[in-house]
């Protein structure tokens, strides 16, 4: 499991790429700390090399989304694969998260 | 309108129509009976009047011819006119009804008599003759219209009767004109008769008490008739009246009159009449007793078509009775079978045939997380109670089941639940099996149920303990067994009703002839659980032959084919960093059934979520423990087992984390075992012994 942030003028982008299981979750949640203090800038998660998520991968996620609300910014989920969309689904994230 | 006034309406009409047609046949009977009376009558009243008026002019005619007789006697006499008498003597001793004689001579025949002489002999009941001159200047009998008539005509004549010193009607008197040889008239010869003996005679053997005769002359005057003792006078003038016309006869329907007149004079009539009622009596008597018994009959007859018709009612009630409860044993029925699986997999067939409407065996069987859980059951007794009991195990055998994988525990709890309250002392022989259908394995537990056959090369019982039947004691313990089934190996279970199927020698069907039956299905490469149990079937109804069936027969075969295997196993211990081990495990089980990407990931996720769940709660904080996990497959279906030593949790008891709220009310945990469910096509819990089993099964065709 990899993580880069990338902070723009607008946004910040950070690309998630490999299988965010229940092992990855910790060190993920350390990498995607940054995005916790988002100054109001709009956050765009990129999936498009998410391969797998856990709860413990959902719980993460949405730690940034209930911090980025309670500033006022968006989080976009964006180019999510079909098994991570049915996850969202049951889960029922995909109502809360933004979805490009 | 109700069908009950409708059946008593015709009833009524029924009755109605017997009474008219009755009625009407007694009213034709009658009146030929009346014609029949009145011609009977009117020939004997004939024959009587006949008879009567015969009498009369025999009298009057033996007159006659005495006067003839004693002609020339008194002709003789009159040369002198006192010899006269003694010829008037002769002539009316010669005849016994003569009561008199007298000789009216012509005025002045003899001159010395003066102008008139009427020598009279009159016979006293002593038979003396008193003899007197009868003409005086107070009887001048030229005067008399009878001398006149005679004298004119010269012929004969009688008087009507007259009374004479009486108050009755008793003589009458026949004048002769005694003429001389120039033909003019002489004298006239009366003889007088006595009438007194007619109205005895009229009288006397009527056929009727009431029944009178009167004698009335030519013109219609009454005579004589019945005494006044007999028949009041106001009848006898009624009939006079009705007789001679001045009333008419059809006015007196109630009055029946004969009359018949003499041939030559005096012409005189005989009238003979009869009360309808009294001839009529003793019809009218008959036809009262008739009637009686006609409507004794009829109310027999509406007795018995009543009764007759309350019976079919109450016969109609029953048969409606028995047609609803028929109809009740029949949905019944429906519902009982509806119990029993309905669609059989090839491994497996069930069959079960109630000697009754409903029936107290059962058998089930479903799958469940790779394992096949059965029973057979026979509840003692027939018909609805046992159905009723039944249908209670059937359904506890559902539910203890789903917690469970040993049948032992099943067979207890159940055979607990029977003891409470079982005042009617019911009991039931029970096995359950539970089949692995990935490894064979076999846990079974019987509770006095007959052993059933394991078929491998040849059929031999199963070496089950017998154990008491459920329902006996609350506290019998049930031993679990296993044993191992081969791939192909067959598992045949049944009821007594198969080994008991008795034909009409009542023979029993017995073990032996059912193991030969399997021995020759064997024999024969006849390997379908279905063409199987026919021949089984099939084989004890042949048996049997007409005798009628006794008992359920309830049969189950079981065909243990695990196909082509897969299973692998892998123990972590309860770190998070394990996690990374558990995906790459289950990747390679996924990848070694060739399964697509998204079933794969959906797979490992359920697992996942389950296993942390573990690794989280199961032990201790700090505590080091191990998880088993066991994958299988028959390439149909993936079960993963997840074992852990852990504190007694079932994570299927959690409550899910509401998929429905919103990101700021979102709680971060609980979505974990919703996961595992979500993607899942099962998840169950046990506790086995001091593990906690987790399994969780997906098909994946």
């Amino acid at each position: 499991m990899t993580t880069t942030i990338q902070e723009t003028d607008e946004r910040f982008i950070a690309v998630l790429s490999g299988e965010l299981d229940t092992a990855a979750a910790e060190q993920t949640s350390q990498a995607l700390q940054p995005l916790l203090d988002s100054k109001g800038k709009e956050i765009v998660l990129d999936c498009t090399d998410l391969e797998y998520i856990s709860s413990s991968g959902l719980r993460v996620l949405l730690s940034i989304l209930k911090q980025a609300k309670s500033v006022g910014s968006r989080v976009v989920l964006k180019n999510v694969n079909e098994v991570i969309r049915d996850v969202l689904d049951i889960s029922g994230f995909i109502s809360i998260f933004e979805m490009e | 309108m109700n069908s009950s006034l409708k059946s008593s309406i015709s009833r009524v009409g029924i009755i109605v129509i017997a009474a008219v047609m009755v009625e009407v046949i007694s009213i034709i009977q009658y009146e030929r009976l009346r014609g029949i009376m009145e011609e009977e009558m009117s020939s004997r009243s004939h024959v009587i009047v006949s008879a009567l008026a015969d009498r009369i002019q025999y009298t009057l005619d033996k007159t006659e011819i005495t006067m003839q007789e004693n002609l020339w006697d008194v002709m003789r006499s009159m040369a002198h006119p006192d010899s006269v008498y003694s010829a008037l003597v002769r002539l009316v001793d010669d005849n016994p009804d003569i009561v008199g004689g007298c000789l009216a001579f012509y005025p002045y025949y003899y001159p010395s008599k003066g102008r008139l002489y009427e020598p009279y002999v009159r016979k006293s009941p002593d038979g003396t003759m008193e003899m007197r001159q009868l003409a005086g200047p107070d009887h001048d009998y030229t005067r008399n219209e009878e001398y006149l008539w005679v004298l004119n005509h010269k012929e004969s004549s009688w008087t009507d009767p007259y009374s004479f010193e009486s108050d009755t009607i008793n003589y009458a008197t026949y004048s002769y004109p005694i003429l001389d040889t120039q033909g003019e008239v002489q004298a006239i010869c009366g003889l007088d008769i006595e009438l007194s003996w007619l109205g005895n005679l009229l009288n006397t053997r009527q056929p009727f008490a009431s029944t009178f005769s009167c004698l009335l002359t030519p013109k219609g005057d009454f005579v004589t008739g019945p005494p006044e003792s007999r028949t009041p006078r106001a009848e006898v003038e009624l009939a006079v009246a009705i007789a001679n016309g001045i009333l008419p006869e059809s006015d007196y329907p109630k009055l029946l009159m004969r009359k018949t007149s003499l041939h030559k004079d005096p012409y005189w009539q005989v009238v003979q009449v009869y009360k309808a009622d009294e001839v009529y009596a003793k019809m009218h008597r008959m036809r009262r007793q008739q009637m009686v018994l006609i409507l004794l009959g009829l109310a027999i007859l509406a007795f018995m078509i009543n009764r007759y018709a309350r019976n079919e009612k109450k016969l109609r009630k029953a048969s409606e009775e028995q047609a609803r409860i028929s109809g009740e044993l029949s949905v019944a029925r429906r519902i009982q079978e509806e119990m029993l699986p309905k669609s059989f997999p090839a491994h497996i067939y069930g069959s079960l045939e109630p000697a009754r409407e409903v029936g107290g065996d059962l058998y089930d069987f479903y799958q469940r997380d790779g394992k096949l859980f059965f029973c057979i059951g026979d509840v003692s007794g027939k018909g609805v109670p046992s159905a009723m009991l039944m249908s209670v195990i059937h359904s506890l055998f559902r539910v203890l089941s789903q917690k469970t994988e040993d049948p032992s525990h099943i067979l207890k709890v159940l055979n607990q639940e029977l003891c409470r309250g079982n005042d009617s002392n019911m009991f039931v022989t029970f096995f359950a099996g539970c089949l692995d259908l990935y490894t064979g394995k076999l846990h079974y537990a019987n509770a006095g149920h007959d052993k059933p056959y394991l078929l491998g090369d040849a059929p031999t019982q199963l070496a089950a303990k017998s154990n008491l039947p459920l329902g006996v004691f609350p506290d019998t313990e049930f031993e679990p067994q296993e044993c191992t089934l081969s791939p192909g190996a067959m598992l045949f279970l049944y009821t007594d009703g198969l080994t008991e199927a008795k034909n009409s020698r009542r023979e029993a069907f017995g073990r032996s002839r059912v193991q030969q039956v399997l021995t020759d299905c064997l024999a024969n490469g006849q390997m379908t659980p279905e063409s199987m149990v026919h021949a089984v079937s099939d084989a004890a109804h042949r048996f049997a032959e007409d005798a009628p069936q006794s008992d359920d027969l309830t049969m189950l075969l079981i065909r243990y084919l695990p196909g082509e295997l897969f299973k692998n196993q892998i123990t972590l211990v309860n770190e998070r960093a394990e996690v990374e081990k558990l995906g790459a495990f289950v990747k390679d089980f996924c990848s070694s059934l060739e399964l697509d990407r998204k079933s794969s990931a959906h797979l490992r996720l359920a697992l996942e979520e389950a296993v942390v769940n573990v690794i989280n709660y199961a032990y201790p904080k700090g505590e080091k423990g191990n998880i088993d996990i066991y994958a299988d497959s028959n390439r149909k279906e993936v079960r993963f087992t997840i074992v852990d030593s852990g504190v007694p949790f079932d994570p299927t008891a959690a409550i899910s984390a509401d998929t429905t709220l919103d990101a700021q009310n979102r709680p971060i945990g609980g979505l974990g075992i919703l996961l595992t469910r979500k993607l899942a096509d099962s998840v169950s819990y046990c506790r086995k012994g001091d593990k906690n089993v987790l399994t969780i099964t997906k098909s994946i065709q």
